[in-house]
């Protein structure tokens, strides 16, 4: 970890010289309350109930002096920065026609590629090791063989995932379309022309006053850079509410090659995706699931090794895909150590922040050999979200936070349920949680996302209200069979 | 007695804190345009008339209606003999891009563009705080946001936005979200690329709809520094006085009006259908509906208002009464010279700028910048408004005070408009960087005819198409 410590100490101080410099008026009143309590102190009861008695409390005064409090009130609490909740959000269940047991994907593996069986055998291995289950779901254009990835069949998987997710949405929430102020949709790999935003406000008639975004093209991380995009709208925009589409569509970018880099998001990547209503109204205080507390962005794309790591490209025979690198993991890990940099004095307690410092001091200027502390986020979270985005990420975020079981049960069961489904797979393990009855008032959520650039984002939210176990969602009719035990390697 | 009077004297002095906190922050919402740069590709790009005609002529699946259609559309599109196009024209390769050709299309731009920007205002590339990427046909993994922050290493913390198929209205959406982004951060500096990428978007069949994007869209782009730090507002040039954004989705003909698809044998184009100029007619009158009483003065609005009353009182009684109603674009009735100077219209082609120079009643001079930017750039889509904005800048037309209005469609379909302020007298002094200044002397020329009809006029003569051959 070679700049991590010094930009941690440099973050630090800064951190305590914008707390003194921003609360200063809040500090000058800790030495006037000093002085005032020395000198309740010093005077006898009887000196203050001479002055009691002697304050005149005149009609007018009484009165100009609490209309003065009210106003201060109003006033402080009116410049607070908006509170920004998630009310609900509804993530897609695929249909059972779509599953793709590991015996139908290979199947098609031998069949498409027979004349590599190289490619077959490593395809394979890949899924043998991968943590995915045998009910995973892929478009139907990729059921067909060869695949027909033409742009209509796009399309169609689009309308399918997002308008299923949307409508889920707007029965959970009684949300009426026309209500909607803002629209983020996410789609790394398929942006047609129009947008996939322009499609959903066709489809749903949305007001011509809408303020839609299409972002593409930011990897698996993509849905928490919208949850960023839409606080930021919500903080300028009061009583307004926000929808944001999370999805990623496979139907184009299914690879057809044999280079077997390029094959192995094939192997992992599985149709899913998420609608998510935010709102700063107050009268979605009450009914909110959550409330976002923090969110930190981090981009590595200055490191060329990171920028490398996830690239698409075509292959020899002119094939695009998408090439993964070997130092996926390290790089990840890397990612995750900046962005827990920034994140840690946030959310740690004061305890583990001193802790932290302590060693820091240590090790820096006494030169004491002592082990980096790594601060314990167990303490801060009750919940971890990690993107299911393979067995080897989980397992190097479950060994770098140093986490157990529980805690990474939801990415793991939910990379077996459902899939990589990119940026919208946070939500599935959120709702796993839901579902296991585990999310209660006061708990605390670390989402962790990573992506393509490469990117590590994260948020913490806070459940505003103990959850009910959801009756319908994706994980309605399973969830009593989980969590299971997936073995290192299922033979095929 | 004194305790209650030094409580009070403390609750005031806060509450004066407070307020005065309060409309100090409103100072740094400002959203101000420090700089700009528009892209000139090299010289060697230049799409003249005897260029088009080898590369239509090399589409093999092209016949005689549809070079007499392209010949009609190109004759009358008010594109000049300068505008550029991406390498792999030049190298007949314009059917088979690969992903390489699409991001060195990019690369060659971003270059050149945000290097001098930054050089220019001796700005490093580590001080930028937002990045936001609008270019609509290109989604690459990495997305081209991050190519940038890779190639000039800026911070980590940098918050960055990739927008894609947003249209030809993209730009005025990467101004809105750095709008919004600076009203809730202090002392930020913001970089929007906007730019369009041709390589990987040639349609290769005979589609008349789809075909008519090949000859229209042209190579371009633009870099834009946007503050509210300020400290640099001193030297900004435009502060952005308001954005409306319209979005006519919900309406499934302007929906359709401009869609990205197949054609009958699996060739993906865009097709832009005959609906497209009413469709665009709608979203700009809803757009000005909500962007007018935003910029011009109250006294003309209440005037408007009374003629509007006056008019729907002397039509009731006579119902039947034919009026002359604008079949194109209605005319607006309402005088926009009075809140706006300049006109920033978005080159789409010849008959966007005259519906729109005649519903808001423009005369030629405001068409100008518009039509010469057409004629010299080509549509280079989301970023031709920065284009039209140079020109302007070039001519010495920006003095201080003056109001510049922006307005450009996109498919979906959207309208987006917004009205910038100068803050600097821009028509003194040397403009440095602009892509106009080599030129800018020979506009506007005598004529803007190209060549086309002279060199292929004969074709509208041909009537065989089976014995049709292509004379050089």
């Amino acid at each position: 970890m070679p700049d991590f410590s010094s930009s941690v100490k440099l973050k630090y101080v800064k951190l305590g010289y914008q707390y003194l410099v921003n609360h200063f008026l809040s500090l000058l009143l800790i030495p006037i309350m000093a002085i005032i309590a020395v000198e309740l102190l010093r005077m006898g009861p009887e000196d203050i109930l001479n002055v009691w008695n002697s304050l005149h409390f005149d009609i007018v005064q009484v009165l100009c002096s609490s209309f003065l409090v009210i106003f201060i009130s109003t006033v402080y609490f009116m410049s607070k920065p908006r509170t920004v909740y998630l009310v609900d959000y509804s993530c897609y269940k695929p249909p059972v026609t779509c599953r793709v047991p590991f015996a139908t994907f290979m199947e098609h593996s031998r069949l498409i590629l027979k004349d590599s069986p190289k490619s077959v055998e490593f395809q394979m291995r890949i899924l043998e090791r991968s943590g995915l289950g045998e009910e995973t779901c892929l478009p139907p254009a990729i059921h067909y063989i060869p695949p027909t990835p033409t742009m209509d069949e796009a399309r169609s998987e689009a309308q399918m995932v997002i308008f299923t997710a949307m409508d889920d949405l707007f029965k959970k929430t009684g949300l009426l379309p026309k209500d909607i102020d803002i629209l983020i949709v996410n789609c790394s790999l398929f942006s047609p022309t129009p947008s996939l935003s322009a499609m959903v406000i066709n489809k749903y008639k949305l007001r011509s006053n809408i303020k839609s975004f299409n972002l593409s093209g930011m990897g698996c991380s993509a849905g928490l850079i919208s949850v960023d995009l839409a606080r930021d709208l919500l903080q300028v925009h009061p009583n307004s509410n926000a929808v944001i589409v999370s999805t990623e569509i496979i139907t184009p970018n299914y690879y057809k090659g044999n280079e077997r880099a390029m094959l192995l998001p094939n192997c992992l990547f599985r149709m899913g995706s998420a609608a998510i209503l935010m709102s700063n109204r107050r009268s979605d205080r009450w009914r909110a699931k959550y409330k976002l507390c923090h969110l930190v962005r981090t981009h590595r794309g200055a490191d060329d090794k990171s920028f490398y790591c996830v690239y698409e490209q075509e292959d020899r025979e002119g094939k695009i895909g998408i090439n993964l690198s070997k130092d996926l993991m390290a790089i990840a890990g890397e990612a995750l150590k900046a962005n827990i940099t920034t994140i840690g004095p946030l959310v740690l307690p004061a305890s583990e922040q001193l802790l932290f410092l302590l060693s820091l001091i240590g090790r820096k200027i006494f030169n004491l050999k002592w082990k980096p502390y790594i601060p314990d986020f167990k303490l801060a979270f009750e919940h971890f979200c990690i993107h299911a985005g393979g067995r080897a990420v989980i397992d190097e975020l479950q060994k770098n936070l140093q986490l157990s079981g529980e805690h990474v049960e939801a990415s793991r069961m939910t990379l077996h349920r459902f899939g990589n489904t990119s940026s919208s797979s946070l939500w599935y393990e959120l709702c796993y949680i839901e579902s296991k009855g585990r999310m209660r008032r006061g708990d605390r959520v670390w989402q962790i996302a990573f992506g393509s650039g490469f990117k590590c984002n994260s948020a913490v939210w806070k459940c505003n209200r103990t959850i009910k176990t959801p009756k319908d969602g994706p994980w309605s009719d399973c969830i009593d069979r989980y969590p299971v035990f997936i073995p290192e390697v299922v033979k095929l | 007695m004194d305790i209650l009077c030094i409580l009070s004297s403390l609750l005031i002095l806060y509450l004066i804190f407070k307020i005065w906190k309060h409309i100090d922050s409103k100072r740094d919402q400002n959203c101000y345009i420090l700089d700009y740069q528009c892209h000139k590709p090299s010289d060697d790009r230049m799409l003249s008339t005897q260029i088009s005609g080898e590369i239509i002529r090399r589409n093999k699946h092209l016949r005689l209606n549809e070079f007499k259609f392209l010949l009609k559309a190109i004759v009358s599109s008010g594109i000049g003999e300068q505008t550029y196009a991406p390498c792999i024209y030049f190298e007949g390769r314009e059917e088979s891009p690969t992903i390489q050709d699409a991001l060195s299309e990019m690369e060659e731009f971003y270059i050149d563009t945000i290097e001098q920007l930054l050089k220019r205002n001796k700005l490093k590339p580590k001080d930028i705080d937002v990045l936001v990427v609008n270019v609509s046909m290109l989604n690459s993994t990495p997305s081209l946001s991050a190519r940038i922050i890779n190639h000039y290493k800026m911070r980590e913390d940098v918050k960055v936005f990739n927008l894609t198929a947003m249209g030809c209205s993209a730009s005025v959406i990467s101004v809105d979200i750095v709008k919004n982004i600076f009203k809730t951060y202090k002392n930020k500096l913001a970089l929007v690329v906007t730019s369009e990428s041709l390589s990987p978007n040639w349609y290769s069949g005979n589609n008349r709809s789809m075909i008519l994007a090949n000859c229209l869209f042209r190579s371009g782009g633009c870099a834009v520094l946007l503050t509210n730090k300020r400290c640099l507002s001193p030297r900004a040039m435009f502060k952005l006085k308001c954005l409306v954004r319209t979005h006519h989705g919900a309406r499934e003909d302007s929906f359709n009006a401009c869609v990205q698809k197949e054609d009958e044998l699996g060739r993906v184009g865009i097709h832009l259908d005959k609906t497209l100029p009413k469709a665009a007619t709608r979203a700009f009158v809803d757009n000005l509906k909500v962007i007018t009483p935003k910029i011009l003065p109250v006294t003309v609005l209440f005037r408007f208002m009374l003629s509007l009353l006056l008019k729907k009182l002397r039509r009731s009684p006579s119902k039947g009464s034919t009026s002359n109603v604008a079949q194109a674009a209605p005319k607006a009735g309402i005088n926009f010279k009075t809140g706006i100077d300049h006109f920033c219209i978005h080159t789409g082609g010849k008959a966007v700028i005259d519906a729109i120079g005649y519903s808001l009643d423009l005369t030629e001079y405001d068409l100008e910048p518009a039509r010469m930017t057409l004629h010299r750039f080509g549509n280079t889509s989301a970023s031709s408004l920065w284009y039209v904005l140079g020109y302007m800048e070039a001519k010495k037309r920006l003095k201080r005070g003056d109001r510049v209005f922006m307005i450009s469609f996109g498919a979906g379909f959207k309208c987006n408009s917004c009205v910038w302020e100068v803050v600097r007298d821009l028509s003194v002094g040397e403009c440095l960087g602009n892509v106009w200044n080599h030129c800018i002397d020979q506009y506007p020329p005598k004529s803007l005819l190209n060549p086309f009809l002279e060199k292929y006029g004969w074709i509208r003569e041909e009537e065989d198409a089976d014995t049709f051959k292509f004379r050089t």
